[in-house]
């Protein structure tokens, strides 16, 4: 008997149902859906999509603009849009590792706040030059970021405690934390954020000068291309990885196999936190040049769109976090534009975000699908011969 | 000493009845985190409801308020079916999920609240305000000394709450409603054979889980700020679940670790205040409840006993 | 269809076929049953028996075919449906809500409510008590409508599970492998209670691939093969053999050979082995005994009596409370679970599917999990995945592993049968000094069941130490050199095979002294 909606799911299959291609087919599904979504969104307020979109293309800097001010051009927006993709990857690369080891971790905008505050404090005020000040603050990043991440794992392996609750704990303690000594001690009471820190010691080189163009440059986007590929490596090539994806995907049988689960969990809670501290030193010493006390980074939290988006993998995150980018950094240009309301950047996110999450979902009924479709041939191939 | 035990029940009886919605639903098998967001869209659908019918009786009258909180409790259940989809249907990772849709409701309300009182109202804002709510002394018992605070300056909707607790307390245990309920969170295959429906119950425990956070945002609105605004996220959602994890997901555990943490925040205040120390101590005072729920996190999950069916995904093929 | 409705069979089914992903679970089967008969459903793990009885319950509907229920066509989509003709499963896997009580799980679904006031609703549990003891003194079921699920011993359970279908006046009593979990003297009190049943009234359709068992107390049975069926038959007037060769289809060899010979050095030692869970209950209480090269020490028991612990402990998944495990003179009791695999200790787990695979893995990672992270496998960190691939594909011939791709199949789309086999593989290759065998034939085919006891005779024979741990006692009177009987945690008994008779096990596995 031919199966309902038969074309549909042919379609599907076809283009979602290839086992070597899903990851990255069903991603472009997910984006596609989201797209469509956002569209009726825009629709139903009155506006143009494609001029919407393209907008935001625009605004992003991979479309050409019909007028730019002085010193910008479409490679200085573009340069920024690298510039604020670089800490959401290594936030949505912290997310991702940790994904692939089964833990949840939702702290990272704590953790961006804790490594850029101390690297803030420590080296950002100081008058150490760029050469000595900028590793340090990667260093800085990393160390402080790892420590946090180990320790959630160590709460976890120890005492069992819900790793989702407690980071969320800790993001909440560091944000209150932070800004009570900020608004002590480093406190610019003009802008009500930290005080600003030292050209010398930013990762972002804010408005060099190339030609007749400023732009922003973030040193730490080639690091992180190569962090990118070194991840894929360890997960899919070495031991380590083996050992983390086993023991997300089942820590029993990794336990049995000789896995030490403990040491596991917390070696990769510290390297996602690693990650996480890259994202906040990136973000408030590059992106940006202060700390807004008591406000936890979105990119924190889109991050978690990212990762999912991505699949868990460091190429996915990549791309992925370059589309969240570019939808966060050329809103604010379409909304000047098109007179819609700036928060429908974290909305369109949101809904990613959503899609993204049924994923699994969306595969499972292809794999539903796909069994239909082969027991119908099977079926007709019977009747053909029989 | 009185201040703290009014501005403790204040915050403690939201917290509360949150925690029981997060108890329906984990008891039912469904891990729900989203709390966090649904405390927040129930906050602004109580928050959009007060906006739009305030003119509508004269100044100074109570109603709008007990209308918003029914409002609230319509729209968590309602934003809960989402998680419901989701978890239930679509059997995506219910841990994901709630992230998930504590981060779109985030965007949401922000989006809806500002779009609304552009469009409908005329003006730019993403807050909702709220009147501010009456405060009761109950005549005769408010006099009695230390014991009588409990009963001064008590919002209206701390009475709602202590009822609506009272009946979720009553279906889970002793109505064949909360039986099912509870035996889906332990063997959803005992419930599929002996002919109950999982997904129906399940559905109907996550409902009634964005239902009571509902009531319980908007609770907190009231309470906390008198207006509605992207700062009611303030991570109230996931005390709550602090404290079911705590009371075991048991009802009156859970309300002995909610009063607790009431307690800790106002108990804190008040030590800034007596102190007199500077405004910015403040933000320290704020970090007591999450360190205390960090702590006790730490001290007592190794004997928690969640539902053994607790974030399985139920497949019905499986035998 | 002049027939009284008396004499009409109560259950037919007429051309019943079920299509899964990939198999034909039930083929074109047909039969019917008699008011008032004990019926058989015979077949190996795998023919279909319990798909075609979930579909009778309502779990299933069937791709084609009908069933008529006393002489009326009925479309059976759910359980309740099934309740409603009161047709009631006692499931092989019990379907039992741990926290709470005997008489909360009688009443799922069913429950008696009063109403408070006129309006609450209240369940009514004195009224469901006062019914459940009336039918426990009705047909010989005794149980304690106030424990907690969690609190009672499994025939307990299993009268739990038969008290649920009789709370819903089930006239058609459906029972999945109910033997599977008891002891012989269990089993001989459950089929003294199916017995009851008949003599009041109630039609039994029994499931099993215990052919003894099925001789024992059933009027007529069905085979079934591969999900066809292959004869109904008269148990009465035919022979095990017959029966057996049905079921199977060729011959069946009802006995392994096995060459008696000298035990060589002793290879594991366990001294005065105490084990306590979590929550403080001792679970093994002070148990010793050795295992030499060249023996088969198998320990008998019901579920549940510390035997799974034991194995644990060894293979050092859990820890030990007190008292030491010892290999080839050396004490393991302070050694990582890697560190024991290297000391010579090969484990096949109760749970092939959860705790012996990764089964989203390749089969190739699979077959070298525990030599996957030391050379050659991996150096310096880097795995050596074309040696993994041609590891396995000697393994693969070797054991005669069968998956959709080979090597880089996903171990998940594997059947149950070669999922074991793989694990068998992977343990026997690892030639351990050790093998610790957790209910290795666990829903096997006869086939693979043959082919693994035969694996396990041959590792005996090249001097191996086998400790084998299993619920079939068929399949521990085949296989032991030496057997050890746990009751509650201790070993009530240890003598070589040859000394004892199934009964004598089965007295020993019930907690009986010595006579």
């Amino acid at each position: 008997m031919k199966p309902k909606n038969y074309f549909i799911k042919k379609v599907m299959v076809k283009t979602l149902g290839q086992e070597k291609s899903q990851g990255i087919t069903i991603a472009l599904f997910c984006i596609i859906l989201s797209l469509l979504a956002g569209a009726l969104l825009l629709l139903a307020l009155g506006k143009n999509p494609l001029s919407a979109y393209r907008s935001i293309l625009q605004g992003a800097g991979l479309w050409a603009k019909p007028r730019y001010a002085g010193h910008r051009s479409m490679l200085t927006d573009f340069m920024s849009l690298l510039d604020y993709t670089t800490p959401m990857l290594f936030a949505s690369l912290s997310v991702a590792v940790a994904l692939k080891c089964g833990l949840f971790n939702i702290g990272v905008p704590g953790m961006m706040i804790f490594s850029g505050f101390l690297a803030t404090i420590t080296v950002g005020y100081s008058t150490l030059p760029g050469w000595v000040a900028r590793p340090l603050v990667v260093l800085i990043g990393l160390a402080s970021g790892s420590l946090l991440g180990a320790f959630i794992g160590l709460l976890k392996h120890k005492f069992n405690t819900n790793e989702v609750v407690s980071s969320i704990m800790l993001n909440y303690i560091i944000s209150y934390v932070t800004s009570f000594f900020i608004q002590t001690d480093f406190i610019d009471p003009l802008t009500r954020q930290s005080l600003k820190i030292n050209d010398a010691t930013r990762l972002t080189l804010n408005d060099a000068v190339l030609g007749n163009l400023k732009m922003d440059i973030p040193l730490l986007l080639p690091v992180g291309l190569i962090i990118v590929a070194a991840l894929g490596f360890m997960l899919n090539q070495t031991r380590y990885g083996f050992d983390l994806k086993a023991v997300g995907m089942n820590s029993r049988a990794s336990r049995y196999a000789g896995v030490t689960i403990g040491r596991t969990r917390i070696l990769s809670m510290g390297l996602s936190g690693a990650l996480a501290g890259l994202a906040g030193v990136t973000y408030f010493m590059g992106t940006f040049a202060s700390i807004q006390p008591a406000v936890l980074p979105g990119t924190g939290f889109d991050a978690i769109a990212v990762a999912l988006l991505g699949n868990s993998s460091p190429p996915g995150c990549l791309l992925a976090s370059l589309l969240v980018t570019v939808i966060n950094n050329g809103t604010t240009y379409m909304s000047s534009r098109m007179g819609v309301l700036r928060e429908i950047a974290s909305l369109l996110t949101g809904i990613l975000l959503l899609i993204s999450a049924c994923r699994v979902f969306i595969q499972v009924l292809v794999q539903k699908y796909k069994q239909e479709l082969e027991n119908y041939y099977q079926t007709r191939k019977e009747a053909i011969h029989g | 000493m009185d201040n703290i035990i009014i501005n403790g029940m204040a915050f403690s009886m939201p917290l509360f009845i949150i925690a029981v919605g997060g108890i329906y639903s984990e008891s039912s098998g469904i891990t729900n985190l989203a709390l966090e967001g649904l405390l927040g869209f129930g906050a602004f659908c109580g928050g959009l409801t007060v906006a739009v019918i305030e003119h509508l009786f004269p100044a100074g009258s109570a109603l709008p308020m007990y209308i918003a909180l029914f409002a609230a409790t319509v729209g968590g259940a309602a934003y809960a079916v989402l998680h419901g989809v989701l978890c239930i249907t679509f059997k995506a990772n219910q841990v994901i999920s709630g992230v998930v849709i504590n981060i779109l409701s985030l965007a949401l309300t922000a989006f809806l609240a500002n779009q609304i009182n552009t469009a409908v109202f005329g003006k730019t804002s993403n807050k909702f305000l709220l009147a501010v709510s009456p405060r009761i002394d109950i005549p005769v018992v408010s006099k009695i000394p230390l014991a009588g605070a409990f009963f001064t300056s008590v919002y209206p909707f701390e009475f709602i709450i202590i009822v609506v607790a009272v009946m979720a307390w009553y279906v889970l245990y002793k109505t064949p409603a909360g039986l099912r309920i509870r035996a889906c969170g332990d063997n959803p295959h005992a419930v599929d054979a002996a002919g109950g429906n999982v997904a129906a119950i399940r559905y109907g425990a996550v409902i009634t889980s964005g239902a009571l956070s509902g009531l319980g945002g908007i609770c907190f609105a009231y309470s906390i700020s008198s207006n509605f605004s992207p700062s009611i996220f303030m991570g109230f959602g996931y005390l709550s679940i602090a404290a079911f994890i705590f009371g075991n997901w048991k009802i009156l555990p859970t309300l002995a670790t909610c009063l607790l943490f009431g307690f800790a925040r106002s108990g804190g205040y008040a030590l800034v205040t007596k102190l007199e120390l500077p405004g910015s101590y403040s933000d320290l005072v704020l970090t007591m409840p999450y360190v205390l729920t960090l702590v006790l996190l730490i001290f007592f999950s190794k004997t928690n006993h969640p539902p053994r069916a607790l974030g399985e995904i139920y497949d019905k093929g499986k035998r | 269809m002049s027939l009284p409705p008396e004499s009409q069979p109560v259950v037919e089914l007429r051309h019943i076929t079920k299509y899964f992903p990939g198999i034909i679970a039930c083929n074109d089967v047909s039969f019917s049953v008699n008011k008032g008969e004990i019926f058989a459903l015979l077949g190996e793990n795998g023919a279909g028996k319990s798909t075609l009885m979930s579909i009778l319950f309502g779990l299933y509907e069937p791709d084609k075919g009908d069933i008529y229920i006393r002489g009326k066509k009925s479309i059976i989509s759910s359980p309740n449906h099934a309740a409603r003709l009161n047709i009631g499963m006692v499931h092989q896997h019990f379907k039992l809500v741990e926290n709470q009580t005997v008489c909360e799980n009688i009443i799922l679904g069913k429950e008696p409510v009063t109403r408070r006031f006129g309006l609450f609703s209240h369940l009514d549990i004195k009224k469901a008590r006062k019914e459940i003891t009336g039918l426990s003194a009705l047909y010989g079921l005794e149980v304690d409508p106030d424990k907690r699920i969690d609190e009672v011993p499994v025939s307990t359970r299993q009268k739990v599970e038969i008290l649920k279908m009789l709370y819903r006046n089930a006239e058609i009593l459906i029972f999945d492998e109910p033997t599977a979990v008891l002891t012989p003297q269990e089993i001989e009190a459950l089929l003294s209670i199916i017995r009851n049943l008949r003599e009041g009234g109630k039609t039994i359709i029994l499931i099993s691939h215990k052919l003894e068992e099925i001789k024992q107390v059933a009027d007529r049975c069905v085979i079934l093969r591969r999900g066809c069926l292959t004869g109904i038959m008269d148990v009465k007037s035919t022979s095990t053999r017959e029966m057996a060769n049905k079921m199977v289809g060729r011959e069946v060899l009802f006995m392994v050979k096995k060459n008696e010979h000298d035990f060589g050095r002793e290879v594991l030692k366990v001294e005065n082995l105490s084990i306590r869970r979590d929550d403080g209950v001792q679970t093994v209480r002070n148990v010793s005994f050795s295992v030499r090269e060249g023996e088969i020490f198998a320990v008998a028991g019901v579920a549940g009596n510390g035997q799974g612990e034991i194995a644990e402990a060894i293979a050092g998944l859990i820890p030990c409370y007190e008292g030491t495990v010892v290999l080839d003179g050396r004490s393991v009791n302070a050694l990582s679970i890697r560190e024991r695999i290297e000391a010579g200790i090969s484990f096949i787990p109760e749970d092939r599917q959860d705790t012996g695979l990764l089964l989203d893995n390749s089969l190739a990672e699979n077959l070298n999990l525990k030599t996957y992270y030391k050379a050659p496998f991996s150096r310096w960190g880097i795995l050596n995945k074309p040696l993994f691939i041609s590891e396995a594909d000697k393994l693969i011939d070797k054991y005669d592993i069968r998956s959709a791709e080979g090597s880089a199949t996903t171990v998940r789309t594997m059947s149950g049968g070669n999922q074991q086999k793989a694990v068998i593989a992977r343990e026997i290759e690892l030639d351990s000094r050790l093998l610790v065998f957790v209910q290795p034939t666990r829903g096997l085919d006869i086939g693979a069941i043959e082919t693994i006891h035969s694996d396990i005779i041959a590792q005996r024979d090249k001097g191996k130490a086998v400790l084998l741990i299993s619920l079939e006692l068929d399949e521990i009177m085949a296989l032991a050199d030496t057997i050890g009987i746990i009751y509650n945690g201790e070993f009530r008994h240890v003598s070589p095979a040859a000394d004892l008779t199934t009964e004598k096990v089965g007295e020993y596995m019930m907690g009986g002294s010595l006579i």
